[in-house]
């Protein structure tokens, strides 16, 4: 067909350019041509038309094929049914809106879900060749998994000079600065970033230039800042290079703005000001160290570009022998340290990818319950459609444009379904979204694009065929013979009883997985939320602020710390008052190498551990226990000799029953002093569960911070009035320093509420779904036992005429129910054990196939089968025996 | 209508186009019914198309732009449509002609090769 006759064709479905009274005038004439001729031939009058017709053919056949070229056969078929479709279901507007609000639910639900995937998962990182951004993690090739895989500077400077399989390789941390505006001080998020960030992203800044190699030294105070902080800060100024920002009380220069959508590193909240490593290599004392040469300090990021020939498997084995190589020659820091290589991507959202597909098998057995139900549905209406698919057939319809057109119905039902899903998920994925652990990358931006258009209207194809095709069939081949005869209700048959049936068992089935699912989550974060964190988090108050370097050397940080202690310690309401870092359960964790006294490990076994800094008095302030020996106290300051509190973990690990109190080790750590000192240990303490309540304590050790302060700390107040005290402590910090701005001001309570959000949102939509997908099944049991008691009124009316107790017949009716759901129970029971594998790493205390979850399913399932079966079966028993007779 | 027979109305179609063609080139704007007169009478009987075929096929042929209809009156003042060539058609025509006398003349070559 041509291109051009196809056009016409199209054109002619539309609109009759040529009508059927055209086409047969057009053949009469012809035929009257011929009978004409035949006439003339001598041919009498009749035999004229007949021979004549003979030649020529029939008109109706000559107009069938006109017909057929002039339009498109099949378009013309589909829209006929159509306009059929939508007349038939607008005259069972109950049963359309049911299945139009069933579908919608089914279909909503796996569009919202979809788009929180999309969102999340799909979506690349918003720079160019995202796909080649790699993370360079630094982990302890001891240690399971779960480690933060932090580097520190020197690995990763020596990373960056010899990595071939990178064309850039650039580390970051994430810090906050103080910045001064008109007396008032405020806290900004910000990052301390290496030179070629932004060439390794493949951004540049909108006005000014990125950052310059040489700018990596101590001294070049240069910053980039963000579009909102320009226009907010220095009202959009056109001469905002070379102007200055004051950040922690020091001046930098801003050498350029970077453009609104630039976002990274990707997290919450955004960081608005980068300053360079040059911080990291500032030393305010000309004797210490700076971090930048600390090996032994994993606190830093790296995010690297993969050259054009490379791949994360390839850059994976040369930074192992890289890695090798450095274990080799910085033994005491270094050993036993690997790298993992992953995209950067992965990296982070790769622990959202097992959940959010959970959800989605989740929301898609409810649409196949949804399915399910529909089908038997239909499966009921087109018993009673027995006399017009008799009529069709006898006028010569085929088998299959009968099933063609009840198909046809059903995708016009999966259209209105779509529809409305559509609709149902843009408005429920703001729910979503509210609900949602907030650290999830992308989550505020889902939305209902193309993609997922797209992906709803699969579903709701592939929904219309699950749904429509098996009563297509069913319905279609209703036998002409019986059906003409009888009244237009088909006798149905034991198979589409037993279809029925093997449908109800499937849909339980399904139920029981979603169900059993549901329940082990559920128990999973009950045993969550009761796990003992290691400290009382209950009113307590956290909050924290930075000191600038260029007012506070550090022994003056030292006695800003101990004096604003004692000033809360003063305040009504506070019971308790200290201080430390990195605070429990709020991400942040400090890894730290140290070396044992003793001859237990040989030296080049360099171990690491969880590192604290806290004041004396925190343990007990958090209600930590203190298991041996003594807690810090004013007497262990800077000239005093160096201690160290263990957690009972570290103590059993690396001391084994042997008591820890008085023994010495050296964590990699120094500040003052010119060489890393050895700390005895001075008391044991009981373990917290730091990282998150599911995940055990590592083993720990703490300094006074008097004798080793790295990072700001936090502070942390027991008092009632947690939300009163807030104001008190701004002031009581205020009072002493009016530049000071504090900021995360969060109780404890929060903090562990924020690290279980993601089993939360799991657990919550899980069990919605399971909720749905049990009243659906409810339903869909309780249609089938109602249709099957309508359709065996006349032998209930023998039974009972015949003696029958209406008990019996009740026990009959809900046994029949009992067996299917069994049935499905079964069938279950054996597909959950094989799903829940899917869940096993998400659970926690619970194992995947915990007995007391499936027995309980099995037990609210067989209720749900009474409940359900329970009103049809009465009306089984109050069958008037005389009328049932009489009325077939 | 089944792979086979469908293969066959193809065939036909095909030939039946050129047909067409040649006749109304040659004849001038007709009505259907003098197309199929004049090919019965060229071929001396053998070609013999009923309305079935005949007119689906002129339709196919205007779909394509390669003949125009009117309405008209025949000689004894009945309506009928009258159908012409136009340019594109005459082309066609010429292409198709080009091709069969091409086919015809290997075929004749092959067939009666010398021994």
């Amino acid at each position: 067909m041509t291109p051009r006759e196809w056009a016409s064709r199209l054109w002619a479905t539309f609109r009759r350019t040529r009508t059927d009274r055209d086409l047969e005038e057009e053949l009469r004439a012809h035929l009257e041509l011929a009978v004409d001729e035949e006439r003339r031939r001598g041919n009498a009058e009749g035999s004229a038309a007949r021979t004549a017709g003979l030649r020529v053919g029939a008109v109706a056949q000559a107009m069938d094929a006109q017909r057929d070229q002039r339009g498109l056969r099949w378009l013309e078929d589909l829209s006929r049914d159509v306009g059929f479709a939508c007349r038939t279901l607008r005259k069972a507007p109950g049963f359309t809106v049911v299945a139009m609000l069933t579908l919608a639910l089914g279909i909503g639900a796996n569009s919202a879900m979809f788009g929180v995937i999309n969102a999340v998962l799909l979506r690349p990182l918003p720079f160019p060749s995202p796909a080649r951004l790699a993370a360079v993690a630094s982990i302890d090739l001891r240690a399971t998994a779960g480690a933060s895989g932090s580097a520190s500077w020197p690995d990763f400077f020596d990373w960056r000079s010899t990595a071939r399989t990178f064309e850039h390789l650039s580390a970051y941390r994430e810090t906050g600065f103080t910045l001064v505006d008109g007396g008032r001080a405020f806290h900004v998020p910000g990052a301390v970033v290496t030179s070629d960030l932004l060439s390794t992203l493949g951004v540049k800044p909108a006005l000014g230039r990125a950052f310059r190699a040489d700018e990596e030294r101590a001294g070049a105070d240069v910053a980039l800042i963000s579009d909102p902080i320009w226009r907010s800060q220095f009202a959009a100024a056109p001469d905002i290079v070379g102007r200055a920002v004051t950040l922690n009380s020091r001046r930098f220069t801003i050498v350029g703005v970077m453009p609104p959508a630039f976002h990274f590193p990707v997290s919450v909240p955004a960081a608005q000001v980068w300053i360079t490593n040059a911080e990291d290599a500032r030393v305010d004392n000309p004797a210490d160290s700076p971090m930048t040469a600390e090996r032994g300090a994993h606190f830093i990021k790296v995010i690297g570009r993969l050259s054009a020939t490379a791949s994360v498997a390839s850059a994976q084995a040369e930074l192992e022998v890289i890695a090798a190589a450095l274990a080799r020659a910085h033994p005491d820091e270094s050993g036993n340290r690997g790298v993992r290589v992953a995209s950067e991507l992965d990296r982070l959202v790769g622990d959202t990818r097992q959940p959010l597909f959970v959800l989605l098998a989740a929301v898609g057995c409810v649409l196949l319950i949804a399915c399910v139900n529909l089908a038997n549905l239909l499966l009921a209406r087109g018993a009673g459609r027995g006399r017009e698919m008799a009529l069709r057939r006898a006028l010569g319809a085929s088998g299959r444009r009968i099933v063609g057109q009840l198909l046809t119905e059903s995708l016009v039902l999966a259209a209105l379904g779509t529809g409305c899903g559509l609709a149902l998920a843009y408005g429920s994925i703001a729910l979503l979204v509210r609900l949602a652990p907030a650290t999830v990358r992308g989550l505020d931006q889902v939305t209902i694009d193309g993609v997922v258009v797209a992906f709803t209207a699969v579903i709701g194809g592939v929904s219309a065929l699950i749904f429509g095709l098996i009563p297509a069939f069913q319905t279609a081949r209703t036998d002409p013979a019986i059906s003409a005869a009888a009244t237009g209700r088909a006798t149905q048959g034991r198979g589409q009883r037993r279809l029925r049936g093997a449908l109800v068992v499937a849909e339980t089935a399904i139920g029981v997985v979603l169900l059993v699912g549901a329940g082990l989550l559920l128990r999973s974060f009950d045993r969550l939320l009761h796990t003992a964190p290691g400290f009382e988090p209950e009113h307590l108050v956290t909050a924290t602020f930075r000191l600038p370097d260029s007012r506070y050397p550090y022994q003056k940080q030292i006695a800003f710390y101990d004096d604003v202690l004692s000033d809360l310690r003063a305040l009504p309401g506070v019971e308790e008052a200290a201080a430390t870092a990195p605070l429990p359960l709020s991400g942040s964790r400090y890894s730290i190498s140290f070396q044992q006294l003793g001859a237990q490990r040989p030296q080049s076994e360099r171990l690491s551990a969880d590192f604290g800094m806290v004041s004396p008095g925190y343990f007990r302030t958090l209600h930590v226990p203190l298991l041996r020996g003594r807690d810090f106290s004013e007497a262990d300051s800077d000239a005093a000799p160096r201690v160290v509190i263990v957690n009972d973990r570290f103590a059993r690990q690396y001391f084994g029953d042997a008591d820890p109190i008085g023994q010495r080790i050296k964590p990699g750590l120094s500040t003052t002093e010119t060489e890393t000192p050895w700390r005895e240990i001075v008391g044991v303490v009981g373990d917290v569960r730091h990282r998150s309540l599911s995940e055990e304590s590592g083993p720990a050790y703490f300094v006074p911070y008097a004798q080793g302060l790295i990072s700001p700390l936090y502070l942390v107040v027991r008092t009632d009035n947690t939300t009163g005290v807030v104001e008190d402590v701004r002031r009581t910090l205020a009072r002493r320093d009016p530049e000071l701005a504090l900021y995360n001001v969060k109780t404890m309570e929060e903090y562990v509420a924020t690290s279980v959000a993601t089993p939360r949102f799991q657990t919550l939509l899980l069990a919605l779904f399971a909720a749905f997908g049990l009243t659906l099944t409810a339903i869909g049991l309780y249609g089938v036992m109602a249709y099957g008691v309508a359709q065996r009124r006349r032998e209930f009316g023998i039974r009972l005429a015949l003696g029958a107790r209406p008990g019996e017949v009740l026990g009959l009716v809900i046994r029949g129910a009992l067996a299917l759901t069994a049935t499905g129970l079964i069938v279950g029971v054996v597909a959950s054990a094989l799903a829940t594998r899917m869940l096993a790493s998400t659970l926690y205390g619970v194992d995947s196939l915990d007995p007391a979850t499936f027995a309980g399913v099995a037990a609210m399932l067989i209720a749900v089968a009474l409940v359900a079966s329970y009103v049809p079966a009465r009306r089984a028993t109050r069958v008037d025996p005389i009328a049932a007779l009489r009325s077939e | 209508m089944s792979n086979r027979a469908a293969a066959r109305t193809d065939i036909l179609q095909g030939t039946l186009d050129i047909m067409v063609l040649q006749t109304l080139n040659t004849l001038g704007p007709v009505h259907g019914y003098a197309i199929a007169a004049r090919l019965e009478q060229v071929s001396n009987g053998a070609i013999h198309l009923n309305m079935g075929t005949l007119y689906p096929g002129l339709m196919r042929l205007e779909q394509r732009g390669l003949v125009r209809g009117k309405w008209g009156v025949t000689e004894n003042n009945r309506k009928a449509r009258f159908y012409a060539i136009t340019a594109a058609g005459r082309r066609q025509l010429a292409a198709e002609k080009a091709d069969w006398e091409r086919t015809a003349s290997i075929m004749h070559a092959l067939l009666n090769e010398p021994q």
